[in-house]
C-alpha cells in the first residue's frame, strides 16, 4: 500500500492522501484555474515543489532563509478586543493594545487599525473617535499602521440605505432601474470613503486598506478604484492597499468600467493592472477556498492564480490568507499545518511580495 | 489567533524583531516589488538582504540606529522618535512624523 | 435544418440573451415540426443551464441572467398555445429563500434567488435578517417545498439549524427540503444539522435544486 500523508480537505477536516492522489488533484486544481483565468497552469516542477511542501513530516514549514515577506496585518487591532464568536478572541484591551501586540509580541510586518463594524460607512458618525485612535497609535508605534475598512457598498441599499435595493430590483425584471441604484450607491460609496481617509490623514495614518473590495460586486469595485484615484491625487506620499473579497468580480451591474475596462467578470491577474493605474501601492488579490475540495487541489488552484497575479501586477502582490482563501481551509479556527503549507507556497512558487 | 501568528512564523519578516518594518515602508512608500525593497533597505543598513530577517544582525543595527527595539530598553527611542530616525536612516517622509514636526 | 441545429440554435439565442433572438428560434422550431415540450426542455432550458455556467465563469452578469430569463418567458408563452391544455399549469416548485436571523447579508442570497427564477422556481424571497417564525409563517403560506436557508457568518449559522429545528416542531420536515448555504456553511455543517442540500455557488445550488426535486 502507497504511503499516505495526512492533509486537509477544504472545511479544515483531515483526510489521508497517497502522493498520486495528491499529484492528481494539484493538477486538477491547477487545471481549473487555468481554464477559468485563461492563464497558465503550473508547470510539473511547480506542482511537485508544492507536493513536497504538503508531504513534509513536520507540522509546522517554513520559507527558505532570505525568502521571507512582510506580513500585512488586516483587523489585527479587532482580533484581541473583538469577541464577535468568529474573528476576535475576547480579551478586553483597547485598539492601541491589539496594535502594539501585535507589532512587539506577534513580530507583524504592518498594521491596521479598524473600526468594529470594519466598514467604512459607519465610521462617518464617529469620525473624531476613529482619528483619535489613530494618532494615539501613530504616536507609540513604529511598524506601518493603516486605516483599514471594507467598502460593504450594501450597506447603501435599502434597508439598510437610502438607495433602491438592486437584487429586489433585478428579480423585478427591472435591470436599468437595478443599474441605476448601484450607480448612486457606487457614487455616495466613493465620496465616503474618501471623506473618512482624508481624516485619517490628517490623524496621521500611514494609509489605507481598501478590505474585501468588490464584495458587493462591480459597483462596490467601481466605487473603491475611483476613491483611491482621488485619495492618491490628494496625497501622493499615503499607502494605498487595495485587497480583494473574492476571485472574480462578480457582476451585479455588468457595464461598469475602469480605465476602459469592464470590471464585472475580472480574475485577479486581470484586477492587478486596474489596481494598480487608480494608483494603489499594494494589490492583495484573492481566491476562495472549495470546501468539498482538498487542500491540494485548494492550493494549486490558488498559486496558480496569484502567481498569474503577481506576474500581471507592477505593484508589490500582498496575496490575501485568511480563514476560506488562499488554499487555506474553511474554519475559524484553520489547521496551522495548512496554514504554515499554504504560505509558504505562496512565496516560493507564486512568487507573492507579502502576505 | 493561530492564522497570522502561522504566517508569521511560516514566511513573515518578524517586523522589528529584524527589518520586516522597513522592507515593508518601501514597498508602500515607493511601490517596490519583494526583492528590489530589501536591496533598497539593505544597502541604506549596510547589510545584505539576508540579514534582514535576522535578529541577531538586526537587534545591534536597530539600537545603534535608533529606529526602535522590541524591548523596552531605557531611553531608546520609540514611537514617533524611532520613526523620525527611520525617515533618516531610508531617506524616506512618513505622515506621522510630518505631522508631529508640524505641531511643534 | 436538423433537429440537434435548432436545439442548438435555441440553446444559443437565450445564451445571447436577446428575446428577439429568441423568439425568431422558436418560431423556427414550431414551424419545423418540433415539440413545445421538446423546444423548452432541450432548448430555451438547457441555455438557461449553460447562462448559469457562464454566470459562475465570469462570462455574463446577472443583468444577462435577468434578460435571459425574461426571454425564455417570452419563449414559453409562444408555445403556450401549442402545449396541451394543462400543461402551461403545471405546478412550478416553491422555494422560500431568506438569510436567517442576525445575519444582514443580502447579496449572496439575492443572486441565489435571482438563479433559481431563472431556472423557472417561484421564489419568495423573504430578506435577510429573517426570524425563523418568519420563514415557518412563509413556507405555509406558499405551501414551500423547498427553504433556503443563508448565513454568512459562523456566528449566525446557527440560526439554519433552527430554522430545521422549527419545520420538525411544526410537522413541516418531511414536507420541505432545506438548503444552507453562505461562506462558512460546509457539506459537514449540512450532515450536522440534517440540510438536505448544500451547494457551494449559485449554479450548483439550482442543479441540486432541481436533482433533488427531480424536475
Amino acid at each position: 500500500m502507497a504511503t499516505e500523508y495526512d492533509l486537509r480537505m477544504g472545511d479544515g477536516k483531515r483526510v489521508f492522501h497517497s502522493k498520486n492522489q495528491i499529484m492528481d488533484d494539484l493538477e486538477a486544481g491547477s487545471a481549473d484555474a487555468a481554464d477559468l483565468g485563461e492563464i497558465s497552469a503550473l508547470s510539473s516542477n511547480e506542482l511537485e515543489k508544492i507536493a513536497e511542501i504538503i508531504m513534509t513530516k513536520s507540522r509546522m514549514v517554513g520559507v527558505e532563509p532570505g525568502k521571507e515577506v512582510p506580513v500585512t496585518h488586516d483587523i489585527g487591532t479587532l482580533r484581541i478586543d473583538g469577541d464577535q464568536g468568529n474573528s476576535g478572541v475576547g480579551i478586553p484591551s483597547s485598539r492601541m493594545i491589539g496594535c502594539m501586540m501585535h507589532e512587539r509580541a506577534f513580530g507583524a510586518d504592518t498594521m491596521e487599525l479598524g473600526h468594529i463594524d470594519y466598514s467604512f460607512k459607519p465610521v462617518k458618525p464617529v469620525i473624531a473617535q476613529e482619528c483619535q485612535a489613530m494618532e494615539v497609535c501613530q504616536q507609540n508605534m513604529i511598524i506601518p499602521l493603516l486605516y483599514g475598512a471594507m467598502p460593504n457598498m450594501g450597506l447603501y441599499y435599502t434597508p439598510d440605505g437610502p438607495f433602491e435595493n438592486p437584487g429586489d430590483l433585478m428579480k423585478a425584471f427591472k435591470i436599468a432601474e437595478a443599474q441605476e441604484s448601484i450607480e448612486k450607491s457606487a457614487d455616495h460609496l466613493t465620496r465616503d470613503m474618501i471623506w473618512i481617509i482624508q481624516h485619517m490623514m490628517k490623524s496621521s495614518s500611514d494609509g489605507v486598506n481598501f478590505d474585501t473590495t468588490g464584495a458587493a460586486g462591480d459597483g462596490d469595485m467601481f466605487a473603491t478604484l475611483h476613491a483611491v484615484e482621488a485619495l492618491r491625487k490628494e496625497f501622493p506620499e499615503m499607502y494605498i492597499e487595495v485587497g480583494m473579497a473574492g476571485e472574480c468580480v462578480l457582476g451585479m451591474h455588468g457595464g461598469l468600467e475602469y480605465d476602459g475596462k469592464t470590471l464585472a467578470g475580472l480574475w485577479p491577474h486581470q484586477q492587478a493592472p486596474l489596481v494598480t493605474k487608480a494608483g494603489a501601492n499594494v494589490f492583495g488579490p484573492v481566491v476562495n477556498t472549495n470546501t468539498s475540495m482538498s487542500f491540494s487541489w485548494n492550493l494549486a488552484r490558488a498559486v496558480t492564480f496569484i502567481k498569474a497575479a503577481v506576474e500581471a501586477s507592477d505593484v508589490p502582490c500582498h496575496v490575501d490568507m485568511g480563514m476560506g482563501v488562499g488554499g487555506i481551509p474553511m474554519l475559524e479556527t484553520p489547521p496551522i499545518d495548512a496554514v504554515s503549507r499554504a504560505s509558504k507556497a505562496m512565496v516560493e512558487v507564486a512568487g507573492v511580495d507579502g502576505i | 489567533m493561530g492564522m497570522p501568528i502561522s504566517h508569521i512564523m511560516t514566511s513573515g519578516m518578524s517586523g522589528i524583531r529584524a527589518a520586516g518594518d522597513l522592507v515593508a515602508r518601501m514597498q508602500f512608500a515607493k511601490n517596490m516589488r519583494i526583492d528590489e525593497a530589501k536591496k533598497y533597505v539593505a544597502d541604506k543598513l549596510g547589510v545584505t538582504p539576508l540579514d534582514l530577517s535576522d535578529e541577531f544582525a538586526m537587534r545591534e543595527i536597530r539600537e545603534d540606529l535608533g529606529i526602535g527595539v522590541i524591548t523596552s530598553v531605557t531611553g531608546a527611542p520609540k514611537g514617533i522618535a524611532a520613526k523620525m530616525n527611520i525617515e533618516k536612516a531610508l531617506d524616506i517622509k512618513i505622515n506621522s512624523c510630518e505631522k508631529f514636526r508640524n505641531q511643534v | 435544418m436538423s433537429k440537434e441545429e435548432l436545439i442548438k440554435e435555441l440553446s444559443d439565442a437565450i445564451i445571447s440573451c436577446k428575446k428577439d433572438n429568441v423568439l425568431a428560434a422558436v418560431e423556427k422550431a414550431k414551424d419545423a415540426g418540433m415539440e413545445p415540450a421538446e423546444i423548452i426542455e432541450k432548448g430555451l432550458a438547457a441555455g438557461m443551464n449553460e447562462v448559469g455556467v457562464l454566470f459562475e465563469r465570469g462570462k455574463l452578469f446577472l443583468p444577462h441572467v435577468m434578460m435571459a430569463a425574461d426571454a425564455m418567458a417570452q419563449g414559453v408563452k409562444l408555445l403556450e398555445t401549442d402545449l396541451g391544455a394543462g400543461a402551461t399549469e403545471k405546478k412550478k416548485a416553491v422555494i422560500v429563500n431568506g438569510t436567517v436571523e442576525g445575519d444582514v447579508h443580502d447579496i449572496g442570497k439575492s443572486i441565489v434567488s435571482t438563479m433559481l427564477q431563472s431556472a423557472g422556481f417561484e421564489v419568495h424571497d423573504i430578506g435577510r435578517d429573517m426570524p425563523t417564525k418568519s420563514f415557518i409563517d412563509k413556507i405555509k403560506e406558499v405551501n414551500a417545498d423547498v427553504v433556503g436557508l443563508s448565513a454568512l457568518m459562523t456566528t449566525t449559522m446557527q440560526g439554519q439549524k433552527e430554522v430545521i429545528e422549527a419545520l420538525k416542531e411544526e410537522g413541516l420536515r418531511d414536507k420541505v427540503k432545506v438548503m444552507i448555504g453562505g461562506a462558512p456553511a460546509t457539506q459537514a455543517w449540512a450532515d450536522k444539522i440534517g440540510a438536505d442540500i448544500y451547494a457551494e455557488n449559485a449554479s450548483e445550488a439550482v442543479k441540486q435544486v432541481k436533482e433533488i426535486l427531480s424536475v
